[in-house]
């Protein structure tokens, strides 16, 4: 492994350089001193400084390659004066020293375009640039001088390095599916809608969908929250996508699909929810045959029958779903159960296969007396799947017709609970109690302020620190539970708080149904015995995170059944990276490999790219965050009518103003 | 948006009024503040690339951008200092790396931004340089671009997006050799030439302009559109007795392109024609009618209805005479003269139903209006009319297709829609009740369900506007329509605009008692008469343009805007037959003042009326026609059961760079005037591309070549009327008619 031998990385300061090695200080950051297996990097620049890791490093061209970076990347530059012209000169005064034409006026010249473009630039790309480069121009001023009083090029200008450079941002970097969201974001401040939504489409087709219900990990990385409010980064999504829609839009992608290959080649994917539909969607673009078999006779998996039609609209999930599924080279096949036997066949039928079934297996909430075959006793994916296949398909019947003027009684605490509560008001039910084992602050962190406040407005009730005891029933159907309160104990030493059962203070509730919604499990019941697939210990499969692939050569899995009951936009972006390590397996003999702008992705996610404590400069603070209209709760609560109406045009423009734009560039020399 | 909330700040040590939502350089120029920029265009929202607006908020690390940054109560901003001042100096310096210094060859040179503010601040060594690239210099038809020149601020591209809507212009990212694209260039947009107009250098030019004049050579004579009824400012830039080029004030204002190309139709080299001048004042001794175009000023109108007054003339204008009559049922409603709407309300509105106009065509004022409320609104805009129109696609977001005639149909239907739950006097409410629903669903071909999406699109939404046209004045049944449409102005909130006719058929209607039919000889003047007045040459006595003289013309917005001579006119005009006949005025502007009160005009001098812009964009020009009351009677009739236009249809329809044949008559613009159809069409027409055809509308013999255009579905064709010379004003019935070939 290397070792740092120079950092000025996020203020910390460390030259090891002409030290003992046991005199070297290490860094506090996980800074990519590894490239990828047996390959160290030798250097790594960006955004916040510049990290050396071989004595060999070639200091000159190193800035000089970064500042090249600039010049190609196209998604954001060329948009303001200091940018646009800044960046050139910057490049060009560094290669001209590099080259070892560059004189002592140059490096005056560099530092004042410098200054320049990291107080004017439009984006932090301009005004982080400059950064790394004056820090090896002050710290590595020698190769600098070596060049220009010798008039030789520097020592690796002859390109015997390679250099790999990415381009992220803080909220891009805290995406699991990795939108670039700055541009999607660009995109409504230039109205150019369609080019908002082709850029979320990169990495996301569930643009409708991520536009809506997505709980936005992203916005608790805006770097805008340093200064104010974080932008409201998953609403503006939705600008794009509705457009779509609005104007009966075509194709929206950067590119369209390739031409389907026609090589015999195909790929298996198991589960038509957001998972299956990525992987199919980017194989689909690589022209690669897919087969998506989903058990439902209607695709979407969690989100369709999962996710109420008053959060997700069908209408808007319906496009998501069709974009995949019309692209030529994907083939649906529906009520199509794949149980063990049949998923034996399949992958003995098609060169990879990828699981995508999700977790459809209500956990029980572990009280006496809990038996799931009981009257009243209602699972919340079966409760959700009858509630949504009615509302949003007609198939089936209303589930009114069993929750009308009744008590319901759910315990969770997630959004799968909130949906069950929030659906059980809509059908009619007398009184929905929710049972939470923890506080207020934990349910709103668990799911949103939104839909905690909601669903209290829609007259949930709401009993935090309670758990079940015992269920009580007559045979035939559930009719009372015993219920423990408990209070949450400080740790006098500090750690975390326990929940202590209060003595004396338990009670019953009345209820004529309990739904559990506490967790899902995945249905391993499919999985082949003999394959002796590797899980996870809290029983969901096992791979390693980066590829994807399971302990089965061949078989592939993303999503909620591998990583546990989690959101859309994880299964986005493990199903993405999927896709895209199954369209090299399938071509370069079998193996599983990365490619740069992964390794890279994955190094920046180690390393973290949002940084709390920045101190932003250069923006007006106090600039309020926008909020959309919802519908009032008379106007909502006995219907399924979409809640949340959106942004107005003037409110999104606004709010995509507030966007610093925090594109950085990082670079890695191996 | 949140509420608006007053703030106060400190700008250079000035106290300065605002509210929350407005920028820092807003508030900066409403008070008279000076802030440099290069990028910054009133009329788009804020783009943000050139960053010379930079200025320092107390408190506040970094300079902050002034021209997006919005002012929050007790800001405190400097906007001069030695560091803004240095910063703006190297902004300006890169800007003028690789710049080329052809200025002398340079369209722009003269009124160049970037000269300008490279002498501003002082930039006169270069301590900056870059490799340059090849950048070619583009034609793109109307406009061409010159990469080099180009200093990439993105103005043309926000006009293109957010104004003209035609999303021609792209910015083609990758750092330096970031460039401008046309990613439409197949189809030569004439409204390029408003994202030319607002380019601060040479890189944007019109192509007909280029290398033809310095700037500074030209006399800029001030005016108004004579063409689309916009009344829009438009600057004659003349030298030497000929119109170089037409500019407007690009930074509040936006042109059709008819005016900013369509500007050679002046009538020149005229003399007085003493004979011809008496042989005008026997003909109007014995004519009892006198016909026109819409191509007259105001005053003319008036000095034509003095004329009526003294010689008791039939006064006949088909167009303003039908809008006359629609505008008045409609007041019958509302109980105002005119309708209620303009343009910037119209921009501003969230949801927008258009009826009874190819919109795109027939007024692109109002298309520019819609697109802007459609980009900084997400507006929701029904197009409702037999032809879908592909060109504003990007715009609508429900087209709802009714059979060509079943208007009436189509307004009773959107009356019941969008009165449903509001409250309107008894006797109205039971017209819509006793309305036949599933009958007029049926005659429209108005699926409920579209009506029901219509009235979804509405929900939640406030600012409301309709925008009805040209397919329902000539209606058989306009008046009852005007009732109906008027019902949602009156009632439903709506704000209403009903497009005028092009030229100045609006001023025609509110000042000439006009008449319907046409009796014993004839005075046509710009139309073919027995004896003729013409501004195209030609005539039996010529007359000038509305280039060549000086008066107002009425806006769509019901503005009185003046027009001055931007070329002289050496022949005679109205007034001279006018005075011969009895009335007295010296000056045709002397009518200006006369104009009538009970229309809406005011007792103003033409020199007094004012013609500019605030410095905020204020549109200062003329003055708004006044409120007039007038009487209401609520009658409206059931809609008429109608028959359908079966077969292959034709709709007199111009292109949206063309007007009348004063526009017909430009070299610069560019149209064939075929008649477009579908492949449908030509199969329902049995017409093959480029086959001729003669069909006759009012009594004119159209000859046409036919073409297929693909972007066209269904069976209705689009018959261009602007080329048909003397004959276009002649035309007078709807704009619908079943093809009867009768020749080819």
């Amino acid at each position: 492994m290397a070792k740092l031998l120079f950092s000025t990385w996020q203020g910390e300061f460390i030259d090891n350089r002409g030290k003992s090695s046991n005199e070297w200080s290490e860094s506090g950051f996980k800074l990519p001193e590894t490239y990828h297996g047996e390959k160290n990097s030798k250097a790594f620049i960006g955004w916040d400084g510049v990290a050396i890791f071989d004595e060999d490093i070639d200091a000159v061209e190193l800035a000089n390659q970064y500042a090249s970076q600039y010049q190609k990347y196209s998604e954001a530059c060329g948009r303001c004066a200091p940018g646009r012209w800044g960046g050139k000169i910057l490049y060009d005064l560094l290669d001209k020293i590099a080259r070892g034409e560059g004189s002592h006026d140059d490096i005056a010249h560099l530092k004042e375009i410098s200054q320049t473009m990291m107080t004017t630039s439009k984006c932090e790309i301009g005004r982080t640039v400059p950064k790394p480069i004056l820090d090896l121009m002050e710290y590595y001023k020698e190769q600098f001088d070596r060049c220009i009083d010798a008039q030789i090029p520097s020592k690796h200008y002859n390109g015997d390095i390679s250099y790999i450079a990415k381009i992220t941002a803080p909220c891009t970097d805290m995406c699991p599916a990795h939108v670039d969201i700055p541009a999607y974001i660009e995109g409504v401040r230039d109205m150019l809608f369609a080019d908002s939504l082709s850029a979320t489409r990169q990495t996301m087709p569930l643009a409708h969908t991520c536009g809506r219900v997505c709980p936005h990990p992203c916005e608790d990385a805006c770097r805008r929250a340093n200064l104010d409010e974080p932008i409201s980064i998953m609403e503006l999504k939705r600008i794009g996508a509705d457009y779509e829609t609005d104007h009966g839009l075509g194709w929206q992608h950067p590119y369209p699909p390739k031409p389907l290959k026609n090589d015999g080649k195909k790929v298996a994917v198991v589960g038509a929810g957001p998972a299956g539909l990525t992987v199919a969607y980017y194989l689909a673009l690589e022209g690669i045959k897919v087969d998506i078999f989903e058990e439902l006779p209607v695709n979407g998996g969690e989100v369709a029958v999962g996710v109420p039609e008053y959060r997700m609209p069908i209408s808007k999930y319906q496009k998501d779903i069709d974009l995949v599924l019309e692209m030529e080279a994907v083939t649906i096949y529906n009520n199509h159960r794949v149980d063990a036997n049949r998923l034996k066949e399949i992958e003995a039928e098609y060169d990879a296969t990828f699981l995508g079934f999700g977790t459809r297996l209500s956990k029980k909430v572990r009280a006496k007396n809990e038996n799931p075959k009981m009257g009243g006793y209602w699972g919340a994916i079966d409760m959700l799947d009858k509630v949504n296949l009615w509302n949003k398909y007609g198939i089936g019947s209303p589930a009114s017709n069993e929750l009308k003027d009744k008590v319901v009684v759910c315990v969770g605490g997630g959004f799968t609970s909130m949906d069950v509560v929030r659906c059980a008001i809509r059908e009619g039910a007398k009184k929905v109690i929710m049972l939470y084992r923890r506080d207020e602050k934990t349910i709103i962190r668990n799911t949103t302020y939104e839909e905690y406040h909601e669903a209290v407005e829609e007259g949930v009730e709401f009993i935090f620190h309670s758990s079940i005891e015992e269920i009580f029933d007559n045979g035939e159907r559930i009719e009372k539970l015993k219920v423990n309160k408990f209070e949450l104990v400080p740790d006098p030493n500090g750690g975390r708080a326990q929940l202590v059962k209060i003595e004396g203070a338990d009670f019953e509730i009345e209820c004529d149904y309990l739904i559990p919604a506490v967790s899902q499990s995945a249905d391993l019941q499919l999985l082949p015995e003999e394959w002796d697939m590797k899980l996870t210990s809290w029983g969901t499969i096992l791979t390693n995170g980066k590829d994807y692939m399971t302990s089965k050569d061949g078989v592939f899995a993303g999503g909620d059944c591998e990583y546990g009951p989690m959101t859309i936009v994880n299964a986005v972006g493990q199903a993405k990276r999927a896709a895209s390590v199954i369209s090299r397996y399938l071509y370069n003999g079998g193996k599983c490999t990365l490619t740069d702008d992964e390794i890279m992705e994955d190094h920046l996610s180690k390393l973290k790219v949002y940084n709390k404590n920045e101190k932003i400069t250069g923006w007006m603070p106090n600039i309020p965050r926008q909020v959309s209209e919802k519908l009032g709760v008379d106007e909502r609560k006995t219907n399924n009518r979409e809640v949340n109406l959106g942004f107005t045009g003037q409110e999104a423009i606004a709010e995509a103003e507030r966007c610093m734009r925090c594109y950085y560039i990082s670079m890695v020399a191996v | 948006m949140s509420s608006l909330k007053d703030i106060t700040i400190t700008i250079d040590g000035k106290e300065c009024k605002g509210v929350f939502g407005q920028t820092i350089l807003e508030i900066a120029r409403e008070n008279g503040i000076y802030i440099p920029t290069m990028c910054y265009l009133t009329k788009v929202l804020p783009i943000a690339s050139c960053r010379m607006c930079v200025v320092e908020v107390k408190g506040v690390d970094g300079f902050i951008l002034s021209c997006q940054e919005k002012a929050t109560d007790g800001a405190v901003i400097t906007t001069q200092n030695q560091e803004l001042y240095r910063e703006r100096q190297n902004i300006m310096k890169l800007y003028n790396v690789n710049h080329p210094l052809e200025c002398g060859v340079c369209d722009q040179s003269g009124e160049c931004d970037l000269q300008n503010k490279t002498m501003e601040f002082g930039v006169d060594i270069q301590t900056f340089t870059a490799k340059d690239m090849a950048r070619p210099v583009e034609n793109w038809g109307y406009v061409s671009y010159d990469p080099s020149l180009c200093i990439m601020c993105e103005k043309c591209v926000r006009v293109s997006t957010e104004i003209t809507g035609d999303e021609a212009l792209k910015v083609k990212f990758g750092g330096y050799s970031s460039t401008i694209e046309n990613v439409k260039k197949d189809k030569n947009f004439a409204t390029l030439g408003e994202a030319a107009s607002v380019c601060p250098v040479g890189a944007l030019v019109d192509t007909n302009f280029k290398y033809s004049s310095n700037a500074w050579e030209l006399t800029k004579i001030p005016s108004s559109c004579p063409h689309c009824g916009g009344g829009h400012d438009v600057i004659y830039e003349v030298k030497k007795g000929k119109i170089y080029r037409v500019s407007n004030e690009a930074e509040f204002s936006t042109m059709c392109s008819a005016s900013r190309y369509g500007f050679d139709f002046a009538n020149e080299n005229v003399t007085k024609d003493t004979k011809a001048f008496s042989r005008a004042i026997e003909a109007f001794n014995s004519a009892e009618s006198i016909i026109f175009a819409n191509e007259i000023s105001n005053e003319e109108a008036l000095i034509l209805q003095k004329l009526k007054e003294l010689k008791g003339y039939r006064l006949i204008s088909y167009e303003a005479r039908a809008y006359q009559k629609f505008m008045s049922a409609y007041s019958k409603i509302t109980g105002k003269k005119l309708y209620g709407g303009d343009l910037k309300t119209l921009s501003k509105s969230e949801a927008i139903i258009i009826v009874g106009t190819r919109v795109n065509d027939d007024a692109p004022l109002v298309k520019y209006s819609i697109n802007m409320a459609s980009k900084h609104n997400r507006a929701r805009v029904i197009y409702m009319h037999p032809i879908e129109d592909s060109n504003i696609s990007n715009i609508v977001t429900q087209f709802i297709k009714y059979d060509a005639g079943s208007e009436e149909g189509v307004s009773a239907l959107l009356a019941d829609t969008l009165l449903r739950d509001i409250e309107v006097p008894n006797e109205i409410r039971d017209i819509l009740n006793e309305l036949d629903i599933g009958n007029l669903s049926a005659e429209t071909n108005i699926g409920e369900e579209e009506l029901e999406d219509l009235t979804k699109s509405l929900i939640k939404k406030d600012r409301y506007s309709l925008v009805i046209g040209a397919d329902l004045y000539s209606h058989p049944r306009a008046e009852n329509i005007a009732k109906l449409l008027a019902l949602l102005e009156k009632y439903a909130g709506f704000n209403l605009i009903a497009t005028p006719p092009a030229g100045n058929g609006m001023g025609i209607s509110l000042i000439c008692e006009l008449d319907d039919e046409v009796k014993g000889k004839t005075i046509g003047y710009n139309v073919k008469g027995d004896f003729t007045l013409s501004a195209f040459g030609g005539g039996d006595l010529d007359m000038p343009s509305l280039i060549q003289q000086e008066g107002t013309l009425t806006s769509i917005d019901k503005r009185v805007v003046p027009i001055n001579v931007a070329l002289d006119y050496g022949g005679y005009i109205l007034n001279d037959i006018a005075n011969e006949l009895g009335l007295k005025s010296k000056y045709t502007i002397e009518y200006t003042k006369e104009l009538p009160l009970e229309s809406g005009f005011k007792n103003i001098e033409f020199d007094s009326l004012p013609d500019n812009y605030s410095i905020t964009g204020e549109e200062n020009r003329g003055y708004i026609l006044s409120e007039i009351n007038t009487d209401i009677d609520n009658s409206i009739e059931e809609p008429l059961e109608f028959e359908g236009i079966d077969g292959a249809v034709i709709y007199n329809c111009n292109p949206q760079e063309h007007f009348s044949p004063f526009t017909a008559i430009s070299k610069i613009l560019k149209n064939e005037p075929n008649l477009l159809g579908s492949e449908q069409f030509a199969i329902a027409a049995k017409l093959k591309d480029g086959n001729r055809v003669k069909f006759v509308i009012d009594n004119i013999e159209f000859s046409r070549v036919f073409k297929i255009d693909t972007s066209l579905k269904g069976t209705i064709a689009l018959n261009p009327t602007y080329d048909m010379g003397l004959s276009t004003a002649l035309l007078s019935s709807y704009r619908f008619n079943r093809l009867e070939k009768v020749g080819s």
